[in-house]
């Protein structure tokens, strides 16, 4: 399925590599990927130097958080950082985003472990390929974990993920919890809406 | 444009495509193997739902496209038959996986294949009902192996036509002859061969003649079947199946 890359003949070769590396982009194809070089073509110099320093300093200081794994400019993230919030209480999610929808829902106050993946055995992803050894390692070091919400997402690999660490977590004593089954329709978390996400969490059953 | 056409289905592989779209590819009742491309399938819910999610029974409708291999796929709608559950245990979806990853490696696009779709239709069923269990997976392998054209003999010295475990002794198994030899014919076996004892060699033969439905209740033919098994299919496959790992982690 090699996206066919089609020269744009006629168009100079600094224009060609914008699109090209424009269409890279997750939902972008070659006609988009036009449609935006020639606005950024159009735009006053000092907002293109502004997007591409933007993209220069993401990339250069976004890393992750050392406590959570949830992506940070600093050490430690601000919802790691924050004393008031209930830092006993780890919502263990998939990536990132699913950590932002979760935080627009406005609806949990703990905190979070971000894993970077799924178990997904038809892909050959296993459980030392994400961030799981992490979040053993930070329950055993942390003073009390009164309860770690399994938030991935309600597909076959949030399920074996959820599966894996309940029995990961069982000999640490913790109480595990899952979101309400099936709530999260189309199975990602990320793009479920904040009243689903809030009865989800309520919804919560213990593992 | 082509006729809608629809068929009960079980879902291999899926993956994202874009923003919206996803590829699967199925194994199909009535029109072999099938590569697909769902659109806006992450958008709409009313169309696909959770349904083309890897592992999944489905009623698959489609139309062919005259030029690409994908077929489009209109939509998705529940099984003829209630499907198992099998994402209730880390066991059972690692055995599954594994059985989809199997029948993929196993059939071509184009050829005919109804029996791999029954037979992993049937696997998945008992793999609900029962969980995963080592014998599960020999049974699986052996059948679908089977159905695939490689039936291997274990109950039949593959030289003299003796049964090996009869004997009482242990039995080789020679990838290259797709089954056993006895203990007396063993100089026709090479250095490498597989031994079996005569226990796991009657289990291997018990397995290999029984449908998948019964494997729940029946032994397993230990490690040393497994590894005749993985040897053969090591012979036969081009690359490691990925999800072999998490299940031999597992079981
Ligand atoms: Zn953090
Ligand atoms: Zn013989």
């Amino acid at each position: 399925m090699a996206e066919n890359f089609k020269r744009n003949d006629g168009l100079p070769p600094a224009m060609t590599r914008l699109v090209k590396e424009l269409s890279r982009l997750p939902g972008i194809g070659e006609k988009t990927a036009s449609r935006l070089a020639f606005n950024l073509l159009n735009r006053p110099r000092d907002e293109v130097i502004a997007l591409a320093e933007a993209l220069l300093e993401m990339k250069e200081r976004i890393g992750l958080c050392g406590e959570c794994f949830g992506l940070s400019d600093a050490p430690r993230c601000p919802i790691c950082a924050d004393p008031d919030r209930e830092h006993d209480l780890i919502c263990v999610v998939e990536g990132p985003a699913d950590l932002m929808a979760i935080e627009r829902a406005r609806t949990f106050a703990g905190v979070y472990h971000v894993l970077h993946g799924a178990i997904a055995p038809l892909d050959g992803i296993g459980p030392d390929d994400i961030k799981i050894a992490e979040l053993t390692a930070r329950v055993q070091g942390a003073a009390a974990v009164r309860e770690i919400i399994i938030a991935t997402n309600a597909t076959v690999e949030g399920e074996a993920t959820a599966l894996y660490l309940a029995r990961a977590l069982k000999p640490l004593g913790v109480k595990a919890s899952r979101l309400a089954r099936g709530l999260p329709a189309g199975g990602d978390l990320e793009y479920s809406d904040s009243a689903t996400l809030t009865s989800a969490i309520s919804g919560r059953r213990e593992l | 444009m082509p006729a809608e056409e629809s068929t009960p289905a079980i879902v291999l592989r899926a993956r994202d495509y874009s923003e919206s779209d996803r590829i699967v590819t199925l194994l199909t009742r009535d029109c072999g193997k099938l590569g697909g491309i769902a659109k806006g399938a992450k958008s709409s819910r009313r169309r696909f739902e959770r349904k083309l999610e890897p592992l999944t029974h489905l009623t698959l409708f489609f139309r062919r496209r005259p030029h690409g291999d994908l077929v489009f796929i209109t939509r998705a709608e529940p099984p003829p038959a209630p499907a198992p559950i099998l994402d209730d245990d880390l066991g059972k979806i690692a055995l599954a996986s594994y059985i989809a990853e199997l029948a993929d490696a196993l059939t071509g696009e184009a050829a005919d294949s109804a029996d791999a779709y029954l037979m992993v239709a049937r696997a998945f069923d008992a793999l609900g009902r029962s969980g995963a269990s080592a014998a599960m997976r020999q049974s699986f392998e052996l059948n679908l192996l089977r159905v695939a054209g490689f039936g291997l003999e274990f109950a039949r010295c593959r030289v003299c036509g003796n049964s090996p475990s009869e004997a009482g002794a242990a039995a080789y198994f020679v990838v290259a002859r797709g089954g056993v030899v006895c203990a007396r014919c063993r100089a026709h076996a090479p250095e490498g061969a597989v031994r079996l004892s005569p226990a796991n060699a009657a289990a291997m033969a018990e397995l290999a003649g029984a449908p998948v439905e019964d494997a729940a209740r029946m032994t397993d033919a230990g490690a040393e079947g497994a590894l005749a098994l993985a040897r053969f299919l090591g012979s036969i496959l081009d690359r490691r199946l990925r999800s072999a790992a998490l299940l031999d982690s597992l079981m």
